[in-house]
């Protein structure tokens, strides 16, 4: 098996995705793994989640409550008495999940016990706890009585602690910290000798456990708490008010740290981020140090945002000097911790951009940040920003650590290739499709093509992926306002979808994800076949942001229908609904059926060929006229402008030659992205709301 | 510097370009008429020291200074050193029209005693909609009286039972003063203001600000002192003497605004300056109280009492610059000083620029201290009146 780089689902102790195809099914199987961490069925034991009330807690309730109910598996959540009940609260959002019936149900298997903090409830044994996850303040010693209660009544029982900041080897269990909003975001980095059945049954579950290291505040909390500490160190050198910093760090990175700090409930979070930076501090230096305002807030619990009777008055704006020194003051604190963490190896560097993307919240992770700006770009902000804070300077800082951009583990971040001398597979770990996973999808088609790779499967990676949900709309902000921008990168991203029908004997689009969307459903339905799971759900949502698709959405699947099943795919082109994947097929997808079917098909293709499964071949020339519906059309009401703008492209792509609608589809795309309708719809509204000062 | 001056304040000091304001724009006619000016003067305070490049986080003490009152003014320099970012502590003070003067005074108080190594002083006040309300007043037959804070006052003296406008008609006929000179010293001192806005003078002190509304969309912006037209010596004398010298163009206009400066150790001076070898010291302050309904010669008073309490003269002074709601006030000072009108409030003067009473002094202040460097350095002499026939003025020293 050779691959660019490793692939995360190795860390987790799962093979590679290449290997899913060969066996024809996932690595482990949930039921299996229930078995091993919760007992058998005649003797299965709970879960308890202490600290269940907490924000945390009462997340990590629902997600386990939700997932395990299949499996008859009790969820104790366990608090002490005076608790704010932070559970009954979730209960509408399970509603709105999962429908009235299967909340009251997740709720039926919640059991909530109380404790005093210094002896567990006696009814607590009747329900064999196996499996403790510890959500609790984030005080070691509190936490270490805690473990050595349950340990002394359960011996044996398996403990994860939720913890922000305190590594494994401190508090003397291993590590589940799992990443806000608690309810719905599936990531938990782990810390454990090695991956563990409990780490793999969270995989299987759906949830995505992430390898980290043991070392003080993992990754998550580096970059998180590393952010906001960046940004009150702006603020402290500037005297921008947080409102705004937060404004310029969106624009510069992604994530607006006070605001969040707010949102997720600034007394918690101003005391977490406190407690991460004081000892990442002590055992790092000044580059950790909490700030005088940090200090402040921790001890009062106050919000960062203005209270509503003093909403912001006085707007802030920015010169190309103050820009450098938001640049400076930002960028380089975490430049200088990442290397830290890349020194100690903190995790696979694929999972730790992810990391910050997922987690953190910005726009692109850190590593593809600092690689599109280069590595003496990267050691001259650091530099730079020395001067503008000398304390860090005194801290550690490998500059050498960013001198390795070019080896592939930094190069595919995003995408990753392997294969095994005759076929092999693209995988796609980010869910939005951008300018970084573009150039790195050329690379692995470049990589493949070198290694004679004829037979390819593009899919996601099984692991920090769960579903494909279009383009990334921030890359669309420069088409806003060009429409040569709009026309580069509709047609940049088409040539590398065509890529993949153009350069391989075979290519399979293989979608295993919750959904496959927008712009990676075009650059998937450019594989020769396109096969889904069963659940997954098909969409071209553009009319309703409202955008013009720019990947060749308008023609390309057109050209591979049925004249009589065109109609199917206009009506999801104008409509932008969803459509589960198993009633497009023969129109859109090739094959849907249960994931291990679709995996056994798939690797069939690519071991037989297309005797497997008829090819759709695509209509290189002009189509003629085209069944739109007229009716839908006469009664689109609002999306009646954004229709007529798909409708124009598809008439104009699909009556050309293949050859020209690309450039065709492109223009059209671009042209209405700097319309005013454009504008006035959801990217427009982002990009208004993101970039002006 | 003489050897006989002592200095009132020898361990404060005026960091030097480490200040600056808001214009002044006439009332009503700016998105200030619409703000918490509290509010507003933080946050503005935050952006000038931003654009200086002086972290606030520098600073160890607020003395504010307004004369309006704004709402949350019981939580005083708190509540604005909020608004600016900081939670430092301090207080309001107030001197009618002296509290932009007085406010440095105090700072400089504060630093001289060691309780201090950086104070900001901030001055503003809105005289747009100036808070309407009402009182409980047995003495009156309604038993409650509204009241509305700006009009009241500059109408009513409870002291004398006389408006300001009279007292300016009443010192002007006691010194003499015709109106012919005073409507050519008005129209100099539009000229000055007009010459220096045109030079760029007023950008050294003065910043532009975005005012946001509730939404956070923009409610327009302060780029100048709105209001403020050029005006010829003709229309002057064609306008009606509403006291004797006193015309809608001889007597200044109530405008909204902030300043801001900081007074701090010397070390800390050095430090926060980009001009660090100039150096701003306290030479000394004096105040006095005339008879009543004569409050425009009570700051030539102040300075003959300051000339004399500190042995300076006239001819020692480099920068001359006086807070002149009336133009009586100016012509009265160089008659009782024997001293050339056309020597002094060289950059403009609250006459022209506009009053917004909290910031006023504080604002010729810092132009005062701006012209005595283009000037090489020396005496600088800063005085005006205020409320209640009082006479204000201070000597600083530029070197």
């Amino acid at each position: 098996m050779n691959s660019m780089r490793q692939s995360t689902l190795e860390t987790l102790g799962l093979g590679t995705v290449l290997e899913i195809f060969q066996n024809g099914k996932l690595p482990v199987n949930t039921s299996e793994l229930v078995d091993k961490v919760f007992g058998k069925p005649n003797n299965r034991g709970a879960i308890v989640i202490s600290g269940a009330n907490g924000i945390v807690g009462a997340g990590k309730v629902m997600q386990f409550a939700s997932r395990l109910l299949p499996y008859n598996i009790p969820i104790i959540a366990l608090d002490l008495p005076g608790a704010p009940d932070g559970i009954g609260k979730q209960y509408s959002g399970l509603q709105k999940a999962f429908g009235k019936e299967d909340a009251d149900n997740i709720m039926k298997n919640i059991i909530r016990l109380t404790y005093d903090g210094k002896t567990l409830p006696d009814s607590l044994a009747a329900y064999k706890p196996k499996f403790l996850l510890e959500a609790i303040p984030e005080i070691l010693e509190l936490k270490k009585g805690h473990y050595e209660l349950f340990r002394k009544k359960f011996p044996g029982i398996t403990i994860y602690s939720v913890t922000s900041g305190f590594p494994s080897s401190q508090l003397g269990v291993n590590i589940a910290h799992p990443a806000f909003p608690h309810e719905i975001n599936k990531i938990f980095e782990i810390v454990e000798d090695k991956p563990s059945a409990a780490t793999q049954l969270l995989w299987s579950l759906g949830l995505i456990p992430v390898e980290v290291s043991d070392d003080w505040s993992f990754v998550l909390d580096v970059f998180f708490c590393g952010l906001m500490l960046a940004g009150l160190r702006y603020h402290e050198q500037t005297n921008t008010p947080f409102w705004k910093a937060d404004k310029y760090i969106r624009q510069l990175v992604g994530p607006n740290p006070f605001r969040a700090h707010d949102a997720i409930g600034a007394k918690g979070a101003n005391f977490l981020t406190w407690s991460c930076l004081y000892h990442l501090s002590k055992n790092y230096g000044a580059l950790f140090t909490p700030t005088k305002d940090l200090d402040e807030h921790k001890d009062s619990g106050q919000n960062w945002y203005p209270l509503d009777h003093f909403r912001p008055m006085v707007n802030w704006s920015k010169d190309k000097d103050d820009d450098e020194i938001l640049r400076t003051m930002i960028l380089g604190p975490l430049f200088q911790m990442t290397s830290i963490m890349l020194k100690e190896k903190r995790s696979n560097l694929s999972s730790m951009n992810a990391i910050a993307e997922l987690c953190a919240q910005f726009t692109k992770g850190l590593l593809a940040m600092a690689r599109n700006l280069g590595t003496d770009e990267v050691i001259n902000t650091v530099k730079k920003y020395h001067k503008l804070h000398p304390e860090s300077a005194k801290t550690k800082w490998y500059p050498e650590e960013f001198k390795k951009i070019n080896s592939p583990e930094w190069q595919q971040l995003y995408v990753n290739a392997e294969h095994d001398g005759k076929a092999g597979v693209i995988t796609i770990s980010r869910e939005s499709y951008n300018s970084d996973v573009n150039d790195e999808i050329n690379r692995a088609i470049d990589w493949l093509k070198k290694n004679k790779i004829r037979r390819v499967i593009v899919t996601s990676d099984f692991h920090l992926s769960t579903q494909m949900v279009g383009a990334d709309t921030n890359e669309f902000f420069p088409a806003i306002t060009e429409v040569k921008e709009g026309e580069r990168i509709a047609s940049t991203w088409s040539a590398t979808a065509r890529r993949l029908y153009n350069e391989f004997e075979i290519s399979i689009g293989f979608v295993n994800g919750k959904r496959c969307m927008g712009g990676m459903l075009e650059l998937m339905m450019h594989c020769h076949y396109l096969i889904a799971d069963e659940n997954t759900v098909f969409s071209m949502p553009e009319v309703t942001l409202p955008v013009v698709p720019g990947m060749e959405g308008c023609h390309w699947a057109i050209r591979k229908a049925k004249k009589e099943d065109r109609k199917y795919l206009l009506n999801m082109l104008l409509q932008g609904k969803q459509i589960k994947a198993k009633e497009t097929v023969g129109w859109l997808a090739d094959y849907s059926d249960s994931l291990e079917n679709c995996l056994k098909k798939a690797w069939q293709i690519i071991q037989k060929g297309t005797s497997v499964l008829p090819l759709r071949k695509v209509d290189e020339k002009p189509l003629g006229k085209l069944p739109f519906d007229e009716k839908l059309l006469a009664n689109a009401n609002g999306m009646r402008e954004a229709m007529k703008a798909i409708t124009d492209c598809v008439e104009a792509a699909c009556n050309t030659t293949l050859d020209k609608a690309v450039s065709i589809q492109a223009k059209h795309s671009a042209d209405f992205m700097v319309t005013k309708l454009c504008r006035k719809g959801r990217v427009g509204s982002e990009y208004d709301k993101v970039m002006s000062n | 510097m003489k050897n006989k001056i002592q200095k009132m304040f020898p361990n404060a000091y005026i960091p030097y370009g480490t200040w600056g304001c808001s214009y002044f724009p006439a009332w009503q006619t700016s998105p200030l008429a619409e703000v918490n000016i509290g509010q507003f003067a933080g946050e503005a305070m935050a952006r000038i020291m931003n654009k200086r490049k002086v972290p606030v986080s520098n600073l160890d003490y607020l003395i504010i200074g307004s004369t309006v009152p704004w709402h949350f003014k019981f939580w005083n320099a708190t509540v604005v050193a909020n608004c600016m970012g900081k939670r430092l502590p301090g207080f309001q003070m107030e001197q009618a029209c002296a509290t932009g003067l007085q406010a440095v005074i105090l700072a400089g108080a504060q630093v001289q005693s060691g309780a201090s190594e950086a104070v900001g002083v901030l001055t503003f006040d809105r005289t747009s909609d100036s808070p309407v309300g009402v009182f409980p007043e047995r003495r009156s037959y309604k038993r409650t009286e509204v009241l509305a804070d700006v009009w009241d006052n500059f109408g009513f003296d409870p002291s004398t039972g006389k408006a300001m406008l009279n007292a300016a008609g009443f010192a002007a006929r006691k010194y003499k003063i015709a109106k012919k000179e005073v409507d050519e010293l008005t129209c100099y001192r539009y000229e000055q203001y007009f010459n220096a806005k045109e030079s760029g003078f007023l950008n050294r002190v003065a910043f532009p600000f975005e005012i946001l509304n509730v939404q956070g969309k923009s409610a327009g912006w302060v780029t100048e002192d709105a209001g403020v037209k050029k005006i010829s010596i003709d229309a002057l004398r064609a306008m009606r003497e509403l006291d004797s010298c006193v015309t809608g163009g001889t007597q200044t206009h109530a405008a909204d605004g902030m300043a801001t400066l900081l007074v701090t150790t010397k070390e800390k001076a050095k430090q926060l300056s980009k001009k660090p070898e100039i150096e701003i010291s306290f030479i000394a302050k004096t105040e006095v109280r005339t008879n009543p309904s004569l409050m425009p010669e009570a700051p030539a008073l102040a300075v003959q009492k300051l000339l004399k309490q500190t042995g300076l003269t006239m001819k020692e002074i480099k920068v001359v610059k006086d807070h002149n709601p009336f133009a009586v006030n100016d012509a009265i000072f160089a008659k009782v000083m024997n001293y050339d009108w056309h020597k002094m409030n060289n950059t403009g003067s609250p006459l022209v620029f506009g009053h917004p009473q909290g910031p006023t002094l504080t604002r010729i202040l810092m132009e005062a201290l701006e012209e005595a460097v283009d000037l090489g350095g020396g005496y600088v002499l800063v005085f005006g009146c205020a409320a209640g026939d009082v006479g204000i003025a201070s000597i600083f020293h530029v070197s």
